[in-house]
């Protein structure tokens, strides 16, 4: 199956938050009780009951205020530093579609996906089980779109054949956030801005630390047990074990 | 007169087997996190949040029997003199049949650079361990870096075990007797201890 995506186009985004509604509408999450912190932002950030949020960013230029938003959520990354870490097989998965899901029944609470997520997305719930955006993969499979897409009345949020989107994208002119990072994400971003404006970092990878422990140190793992057994092994065939071959001393004396 | 010398106490001996107990129950729990392959241990002890916890009662009776049994040997093993070095340099003779003779102490260099890094070791995995104890309670970067080390001396401790276990039962026959009820026999204390062996013997 072709691999399928979002495409965010911040530069049309009004900030309605339709999809935060459609989104906790479809996946039954209840309402976070907020404060009111001068600012149309509510929440501030994603929470275990607000699967794609959108973050204000809000400029102030002396006379003019400059306002961008944009649809924070999972990225769906093809690389994904979650499944990456995740322990328990299954947990979290990518579904034919390329979307990053998991089974709640099958998240054993270790939190690793919370640290392994170059984007800070994953979010633990009160029965302390990860949950996050997972592209609707529910909808997705039964060829709906996903709720938030369905709801977006600008067309900031788009969803389909992944290359296809680049190619329209490109077409359009429009330069994409997310194309190459992390084997492609699912999630493609046209910006109005620097990432780091946006607070996406410029370059997102899999951190060092956990590409180290993943991909050097557990290989160098199983080599060093079998390494060890082994020359242990040959050891004790070649060389041989260190005898005692001294008498004891009652039998040195001849039985005195 | 007896052929055996005492070794060591029944403290001495407690901690270790107590040491050795959770050693294997960390590793049973803890493999389940490090490798898909390894999943099923966490059934061991009736499922991963149990085997989880388990874990972490486990690393902390490691944790204080390693510093205890480090605290108790500490001035033996961290001293090193000529004979140690050349023990070092010749790899103890372990790498042929016939016999070296390098005089040791209580316990020979190679005996005490393992335990020196078991100590070390212990303390780095109790550190990484507290770190991630709680997954989100410290800073990404430092969580990330303590899972890391704590899977690189799982990996470092897993070869140290397996190299420790083999020369003291089947590579060195007569040295597990030492820990099992504390006594060696005189021959083998003269031949792989000799040095601690004048003392106590001299002694009486």
């Amino acid at each position: 199956m072709k691999r399928k995506a979002f495409l965010v186009d911040t530069t049309r985004c009004t900030a309605c938050r339709s999809c935060q509604v459609a989104c906790k509408q479809w996946n039954k999450l209840e309402a976070d009780s907020t404060v009111n912190r001068g600012s149309y932002e509510n929440p501030p950030d994603l929470t275990p009951m607000l699967y794609n949020q959108i973050h204000f960013i809000e400029q102030d230029r002396g006379e003019d205020l400059r306002w961008l938003f944009i649809n924070r959520r999972c990225l769906h990354c093809a690389d994904a530093g979650c499944v990456k870490v995740c322990p328990s097989a299954g947990a979290l998965y990518h579904t034919r579609e390329g979307l990053v899901a998991y089974n709640r029944d099958k998240c054993i609470e270790c939190h690793y996906c919370v640290n392994g997520c170059p984007f800070d997305v994953p979010r633990y719930d009160a029965r302390r089980k990860v949950t996050k955006c997972h592209g609707c993969s529910d909808r997705v499979q039964n060829g709906l779109l996903p709720a938030c897409v369905k709801a977006c009345p600008t067309k900031t949020l788009q969803f389909g054949d992944r290359d296809q989107l680049i190619a329209e994208a490109r077409a359009a002119g429009k330069k994409l956030y997310g194309e190459k990072d992390l084997g492609g994400l699912g999630v493609l971003y046209v910006l109005d801005d620097e990432p780091g404006t946006y607070r996406l970092p410029k370059n997102p990878a899999i951190p060092a630390s956990i590409f180290f422990w993943k991909d050097v140190v557990k290989p160098l793992g199983i080599l060093g047990f079998w390494g060890a057994l082994g020359a242990a092994a040959l050891h004790y065939v070649t060389v041989g074990p260190k005898k005692i071959d001294a008498p004891d001393e009652q039998q040195h004396k001849g039985g005195e | 007169m007896s052929n055996y010398v005492d070794r060591f106490d029944a403290f001495d001996r407690i901690v270790h087997w107590t040491l050795a107990v959770s050693f294997i129950l960390l590793v049973l729990s803890g493999l389940g996190l490090f490798a898909h392959t390894f999943f099923g241990y966490f059934g061991l002890f009736g499922g991963p949040q149990q085997g989880i916890m388990a874990h972490k009662i486990a690393g902390v009776v490691f944790l204080v029997c390693s510093v205890l049994l480090f605290l108790r040997h500490m001035g033996e093993l961290c001293r090193f003199d000529a004979d140690d070095r050349r023990w070092i340099v010749k790899m103890g003779g372990y790498l042929s049949r016939r016999h070296e003779d390098i005089p040791q102490g209580k316990f020979n260099a190679g005996q005490k650079l393992f335990g020196i890094f078991s100590f070390v070791a212990a303390l780095v995995m109790g550190i990484t361990g507290y770190v991630i104890w709680e997954p989100t309670a410290f800073g990404r970067e430092l969580t990330q870096f303590s899972l890391m080390l704590h899977g690189l001396f799982f990996v470092l401790w897993m070869v140290g075990m397996i190299v420790h276990v083999y020369l003291a039962t089947i590579g060195n026959p007569g040295t597990l007797e030492g820990m099992l009820y504390g006594q060696v026999r005189k021959a083998w204390a003269r031949k792989h201890a000799s040095k601690w062996f004048q003392k106590v013997a001299g002694n009486r």
